[in-house]
């Protein structure tokens, strides 16, 4: 028999909400069985040592004079990476820093300081990233398989798609119906209340979280979590250039966009103008 | 007298753990916490309501407590009332974040301390608490769906139905792990080579959110926040150390009463307590479901812009504080004091904080397993 | 000549007796005989009198819209596009005034007419896409005030149209065109960062 790839979990400045996001995945107990698990942060495992690993899977930030298990963290990750054969980040910490400081592969949009080893890195962003996501990253590598990625190292068969491809809300977007408020099955929170999700790339609203909702389902707009940016200040309102939206879906024209709700907000749709539900009617 | 350091781990980050012993056994015990990342300092100058996404990020196991209090802290600053409805809203998704903690920290936390055991179950359980929670709140962890005003989702009785349905179900399935007489096997097989009146805390409990059933019975005002050796804070009442927590909020339940009249304030109490505590949860989310208005309003949009307010909550652990000052609608000052510090401050051996206090007089090798049983979170020390 | 071109002849027939003798006076039967056609033939290229106000404003519409991109896509700066597009403004209404009088009046102040296929903005869509644009832009490269597109809407729009009227109700003491600089000047700075 072959002995299972060895994998290490190493934690970085965190919340460890990857963890817990990675928890939530149904099937854990098989992606844990066919790997031999060698540290977590939070999972029974041996005690820490660094060596050599088929798989290194990074959740966090990089932090100067940040201490891990009695380390420098930054030397730690180096030494870490240069011992593992592929590496994967997960989180947006991970990837670009996040909220806690510099990402392993990227610093917000410049490169980051393991940048170099970018060939045996994955990426996989998200504060916290779907757990699908990650289950699917530990088998593909663990499997040996080929995984197409795009310029940030993402797996495009996750990030090609935006978090707005699903959401239920959409049609109040196609017929430019805003949400007037917050707490209503009504609108589109793309106008007034920050959404991010045409202009973000995830699948949250694809295979949906904890297998059964997501933030703008819930009426919580997308904050872009997966995204470089992440988080942005003033997260729930949209950023207006004279009342236009400063970001308009990923992969059309601002001329076109804009003709098209035009169109859209002149040929009123009167059902969706009113509340779904009402008593009266 | 000796000391070594111990680093110690899988408490959501790590401490330092630093042991006064004679003849393995402990006299006394520092406590340190060396990791910082600035969430107070991140939140300044950000509109108000960016704190809805920022807090939870303090902690992947119990952010949704930090979105809560962050919510309060801000409706108490711009004099915000919120509905009935929110407010159940709230203490479901809260109590349910409470439920996977405590059976996440027991069997892969505690449990691993001490012996070996199947943890699976534990995630199969907690997978589906998340679930009921991403049922009202989008998804778990990380969600926002709490914010000043009320909550931004809009439910049918649809999904009224569905987490209705989960909740007695996942009750029914918890009597194997503890039952509602409080008989659990897993926690008598811990114990079976531990005494039970092991690692007595300061028998002082404190208790200052009135969220679900729990009462308080002290006023924030006494709060003090005092510069330990690390980069902690120590935390008192009144000038005194006190334990927070499940033990402390659920005295006034006989079942849980008679363990602590019988082993007092010791490590199987403080766990009985934890475990016992998702039944009366339960129970409780169970009742309070069925007083949900489905028509009821969930949001109201604060009008006033500036203000100073304070947000407690009894999270997992204890008593959560947040704390804002806003200024014409961006964060001026924010502060959080969380659970652990006030049951792991740093003090002294006369005046020991509850951890330090269970430690002291206590067989060295069971350090891990005492220290683990306030259910520390580390990282929510290192906001 | 080809069915097109005809459309437009008519097109422009149609203007100049809007502006002669109101929207309302003209008939499809004057609109023929100015064209020196019949009214049945005049029916197979536009079924009523909203029709051709319909497809009027569209043409409109687009033809300032074409303008406006071309300013757009100039790298000048937004002070420098004010000019221009006032420029444009000012010119039209000398060279083809009953075609800014139609745009600037007849749409305006009929909107009864267009309710049927050309509600809000969808008939002059190019034109107002092109404002946006224009505005967006502005923002975005820090030259002009952040605001409701509306008030910087009215405003733009609001003082062109009060100039035109002036000048046309033969008020202005001078040559519109001489109004460019002063009015460029003060549309700027009433928008500015």
């Amino acid at each position: 028999m072959h002995s299972k790839p060895k994998v290490l979990w190493i934690d970085g400045v965190s919340c460890y909400g990857c963890s817990h996001s990675f928890y939530n995945y149904p099937q854990i107990k098989e992606i844990l069985n066919k790997i031999e698990l060698i540290y977590h942060p939070l999972l029974p495992s041996s005690e820490f040592k660094i060596q050599k690993s088929d798989l290194l899977i990074i959740e966090g930030a990089l932090k100067n004079n940040f201490s891990r298990l009695d380390y420098n963290l930054n030397e730690l990750i180096s030494k870490l990476i240069k011992l593992s054969k592929k590496v994967l980040l997960i989180g947006t910490c991970a990837v670009y820093g996040g909220m806690f400081g510099e990402g392993i592969l990227f610093d917000k949009d410049k490169e980051g300081k393991f940048y170099k080893c970018h060939e045996k890195m994955i990426s996989i962003p998200g504060c916290p990233p779907h757990p699908e996501w990650i289950a699917y990253a530990i088998e593909m590598i663990i499997e040996n398989k080929k995984i197409l990625l795009d310029k940030e190292n993402r797996p495009k068969e996750i990030f090609t798609y935006t978090s707005h491809m699903g959401c239920v809300r959409n049609e109040y977007f196609e017929w430019k119906i805003d949400a007037d408020n917050f707490g209503e099955k009504e609108g589109c929170l793309f106008y007034h209340q920050g959404c991010q999700g045409p202009f973000t790339h995830s699948s949250c609203n694809r295979i949906l979280w904890n297998e059964v909702n997501s933030k703008p389902r819930a009426g919580t707009p997308c904050f872009g979590c997966t995204e470089k940016t992440f988080p942005k200040k003033n997260l729930f309102e949209t950023e207006t250039f004279m009342g236009i939206p400063a970001n308009i879906p990923l992969g059309v024209s601002k001329r076109a966009y804009l003709t098209l709700s035009g169109v859209a907000k002149s040929l009123k749709n009167e059902r969706l103008s009113k509340r779904l539900i009402d008593e009266d009617n | 007298m000796k000391i070594t350091k111990k680093i110690i781990t899988k408490i959501e980050g790590e401490a330092t753990l630093k042991i006064h012993k004679k003849n393995n056994i402990i006299e006394f015990a520092e406590i340190e916490f060396w990791q910082y990342r600035g969430m107070e300092e991140f939140l300044k100058n950000r509109p108000y309501m960016d704190a809805c996404v920022i807090n939870p990020r303090i902690c992947g196991i119990c952010g949704h407590s930090h979105l809560i209090a962050t919510s309060k802290a801000i409706e108490d600053a711009l004099d915000v009332k919120i509905t009935k409805k929110a407010e159940i809203l709230r203490d479901i998704t809260l109590g349910l974040e409470i439920i996977q903690n405590h059976i996440k920290w027991f069997y892969l936390t505690l449990y691993p301390s001490v012996k070996s055991k199947d943890y699976f179950k534990a995630l199969e359980f907690t997978k589906e608490i998340s679930k009921i929670i991403a049922l009202i709140a989008g998804q778990f962890p990380h969600n926002s769906y709490s914010i000043p005003g009320g909550v931004t989702c809009d439910l049918t009785n649809l999904e009224l139905i569905k987490i209705k349905n989960y909740l007695s179900e996942l009750f029914n399935k918890y009597q194997h792990i503890m039952d509602i007489e409080g008989k659990s096997n897993d926690l008598e097989e811990l114990f079976s080579d531990i005494p039970k009146t092991t690692g007595k805390g300061l028998n002082r409990f404190l208790v200052l959110g009135d969220n679900l059933f729990f009462k308080s019975n002290g006023d924030v005002k006494y709060i003090k926040e005092e510069k330990s050796t690390s980069l902690n804070k120590n935390v008192m009442y009144k000038d005194k150390y006190f334990e927070v927590g499940p033990l402390a909020r659920n005295l006034d339940n006989k079942i849980i009463k008679k363990i602590y009249e019988t082993f007092t304030d010791s490590v199987y109490t403080r766990i009985f307590a934890r475990l016992y505590e998702v039944n009366l949860i339960f129970l409780y989310l169970l009742e309070i479901i069925d007083n949900i208005e489905i028509n009821e309003k969930n949001y109201t949009k604060p009008l006033k812009k500036s203000g100073k307010g304070i947000g407690v909550v009894e999270a997992p652990r204890g008593s959560l504080i947040h704390e804002i000052e806003i200024e014409n609608g961006f964060v001026k000052k924010y502060n959080i004091i969380v659970p652990t510090q006030f049951n792991l401050s740093n003090s002294t051996k006369e005046n020991p904080s509850p951890a330090q206090s269970a430690l002291m007089n206590e067989d060295e090798k069971l350090s891990d397993f005492i220290f683990k049983c306030f259910d520390i979170c580390a990282v929510c020390v290192s906001h | 000549m080809s069915k097109e071109e005809k459309k437009l002849e008519i097109m422009k027939t149609a203007l100049n007796l809007f502006a002669k003798n109101g929207f309302y006076n003209t008939t499809i039967a004057d609109i023929a005989r100015e064209m020196g056609m019949s009214v049945g033939n005049m029916y197979n290229y536009f079924p009523s009198k909203e029709s051709l106000a319909k497809e009027l404003l569209i043409y409109t519409s687009k033809l300032f819209g074409d303008e406006l991109k071309k300013i757009n896509e100039m790298d000048i700066s937004t002070k420098e596009k004010i000019k221009k597009i006032v420029e444009l403004y000012f010119k039209k209404t000398k060279e083809e005034p009953e075609l800014v009088d139609y745009f600037m009046r007849v749409y305006l102040s009929n909107k009864e007419i267009f309710n049927n296929g050309c509600e809000g903005m969808l008939c002059v869509s190019a034109f107002v896409t092109e404002i946006m644009i224009f505005f967006e832009e502005g923002v975005r490269k820090k030259e002009l005030k952040n605001q409701d597109f509306f008030s910087a809407f009215g405003l733009f729009m609001g003082y062109l149209g009060g100039l035109v009227f002036l000048y046309r109700e033969g008020i202005l003491g001078k040559d519109i065109e001489e109004y460019v600089e002063p009015v460029s000047e003060n549309i700027y700075n009433a928008l500015k960062a």
